[in-house]
């Protein structure tokens, strides 16, 4: 009688988790390493908020910022201005933003986007693999490409500045090494 | 025999919560609330912090235990000093256990995190002893009564490749014997193993925490899975092998608030103690034994199962946690959560011993940046 209540109770309870945790094992996809500077990144293919596909390399030749983003992350919508007005600044010079969302719904992101007025790409990471591909776990993160998709900057939860972007966008044109510190 | 008891200790609560400090994310909250130790999972007690944070976590938790209707709470005594398990010897009455915790989780790297956890008990116990002993065989009731820092806790984690959805940590600490094993009850005798606030011997205990955004940023599940082994003490005592299992979700409601809710569930092994074996005189012994000594039955000194010990426990853990952060903005709130949790019981087998009543733990979470990557 004991054993039989010992072995019905973890047994429901185990059976109860195996159900409930089963799509995070079907749709679990193994995070990635983080990027190495330096390395070229592989390509991937998004729909903007009007529906329409963009890839990284259709950016080839500009240097990019990547950035992985959420309406709930706090961090990520105060840095956003920063983003904004270095993009308006730095766009005839052949600089691209692509704001990544992850894991919300257009309308929800759209509003925000509106809200705040922002112009550059916001494209809609739904099932979240860009972010694996980069070893995107906590956000924000923002990665920096150089015009031949090469990582030049990766930077973990830090909030991004005007200053900091064009300083980095600057080294970028001039090909001058990346400082120590890069993945931060 | 599983006792547990605590005095109120309100001074120390509260200068715990005081050494919580400041800082960073605000954490989902898991909780599960067992027998004697309780653990809390505050979100990053069980995952890793990020690389140069510090989160503290400072928990409180109440644990009361009774006897279930229909046992007798009838348990043998258990005499170190003199190796003798004696059969049918303490009556136990009631135990309450405080337990007021500080974890730390550092993050030593993005996936490497070291935690220690730093526990502070309080216990009361109420129990019969000496049935079957003179002057009528009815026993004494005894009170004791205990209160400093138990096992200390220190462990590694290790963050598996996670993504933003899923996380999986696995751990592996080592209980430290660090707490009191000498306390004595109010007739001055030294209590027994399982009353103590330490073990007196090292324990391995290995983890597995795995957690998945099911609707990401508002439902989550999460599942964890302990084992704890306790090495055979200078005294000959044994603690049994003890397995933990929770699961459950969390959901966030509004920014500030997550209702969380869990089955938590416990299978502790009997103990074992090198002794020689008596009982308690009984009635029907007659006159000339009852009420009396205890009765040998075996002389030998060798290792024995101590009937009573070993439990299974099973609770539904409803709770809630508060992001102050996001109800008030201030740098005093920035990062912090505060959490409660009522471990209720809905299948107990306590073996005739005490058993866990509902339980309850409240706690405070709150980080530090320590260094920058």
């Amino acid at each position: 009688m004991r054993s039989r209540r010992i072995i019905s109770g973890p047994v429901v309870i185990v059976l109860l988790l195996v159900m409930v945790a089963w799509p995070a094992f079907d749709g679990w996809s193994m995070g990635s390493r983080v990027p190495a500077i330096g390395m070229e990144v592989e390509d991937f293919q998004l729909t903007d908020l009007e529906g329409k596909p963009q890839s990284l390399s259709q950016h080839r030749g500009k240097i990019v910022l990547l950035n992985f983003w959420a309406t709930w992350c706090k961090p990520c919508t105060t840095e956003m201005p920063a983003m904004q007005a270095s993009f308006d600044k730095l766009r005839e010079k052949g600089f691209v933003v692509l704001a990544i969302n992850e894991l919300e719904d257009d309308a929800k992101v759209r509003e925000h986007i509106k809200t705040y007025g922002h112009t550059f790409t916001v494209l809609m990471d739904r099932d979240n693999q860009v972010a694996n591909q980069f070893g995107v776990y906590g956000l924000p993160v923002s990665v920096f490409i150089d015009q031949q998709g090469r990582v030049q900057e990766y930077i973990k939860g830090g909030l991004l500045t005007e200053q900091m972007i064009n300083d980095v966008v600057a080294r970028i044109q001039k090909q001058e090494p990346v400082k120590a510190a890069s993945l931060r | 025999m599983v006792h547990a008891g605590i005095r109120v200790n309100f001074t120390s609560i509260m200068a715990l919560f005081m050494v919580v400090g400041t800082i960073a994310f605000v954490p989902k909250a898991e909780a599960s609330c067992g027998a004697v130790s309780c653990f809390v999972t505050i979100g990053s007690q069980q995952q890793v912090s990020q690389e140069g944070i510090l989160t503290v976590n400072g928990i409180y938790n109440y644990t009361p235990m009774r006897t279930i209707p229909g046992t007798t709470g009838i348990i043998p005594g258990v005499d170190t000093p003199n190796q003798q398990l004696i059969l049918n010897h303490h009556q136990e009455t009631r135990t309450i256990t405080q337990t007021v915790t500080a974890d730390l989780n550092y993050g030593i790297t993005e996936r490497w995190g070291l935690e220690i956890t730093i526990p502070y008990l309080m216990r009361t116990h109420h129990h019969i002893d000496d049935l079957g002993e003179p002057p009528n065989g009815e026993g004494q009731a005894t009170t004791f009564s205990s209160d400093g820092i138990g096992d200390i806790r220190v462990g590694l984690k290790y963050n598996v490749l996670p993504t933003l959805r899923s996380m999986v940590v696995v751990g592996f600490g080592v209980f430290l014997p660090t707490g009191t094993t000498n306390a004595v009850d109010s007739t001055g005798t030294l209590m027994e193993p399982t009353t103590q606030l330490g073990r007196k011997q090292f324990g391995l205990n290995p983890t597995l925490y795995q957690t998945y955004e099911l609707i990401p940023h508002r439902l989550n599940q999460f599942a964890f899975a302990s084992y704890r082994h306790t090495f055979e003490n200078s005294e000959g005592y044994q603690f049994g092998d003890m397995w933990e299992f929770n699961g459950g979700f969390n959901l966030i409601t509004v920014p500030w608030l997550v209702l969380s809710t869990q089955f938590n569930y416990r299978y502790i092994v009997h103990d074992t103690f090198k002794s020689s074996l008596y009982r308690s005189a009984q009635p029907s012994d007659g006159p000339a034994l009852f009420p009396g000594d205890p009765i040998l039955i075996d002389p030998n000194v060798r290792n024995r199962r101590v009937p009573t010990t070993g439990s299974s426990f099973t609770a539904f853990t409803p709770g809630f946690q508060l992001s102050l952060a996001e109800l008030i903005d201030s740098p005093y709130t920035r990062a912090t959560s505060v959490y409660f949790y009522s471990s209720i019981p809905i299948a107990r087998d306590s073996n005739n011993s005490l058993a866990q009543g509902t339980s309850f733990v409240a706690g405070i979470s709150r980080s530090f940046r320590l260094s920058n990557p």
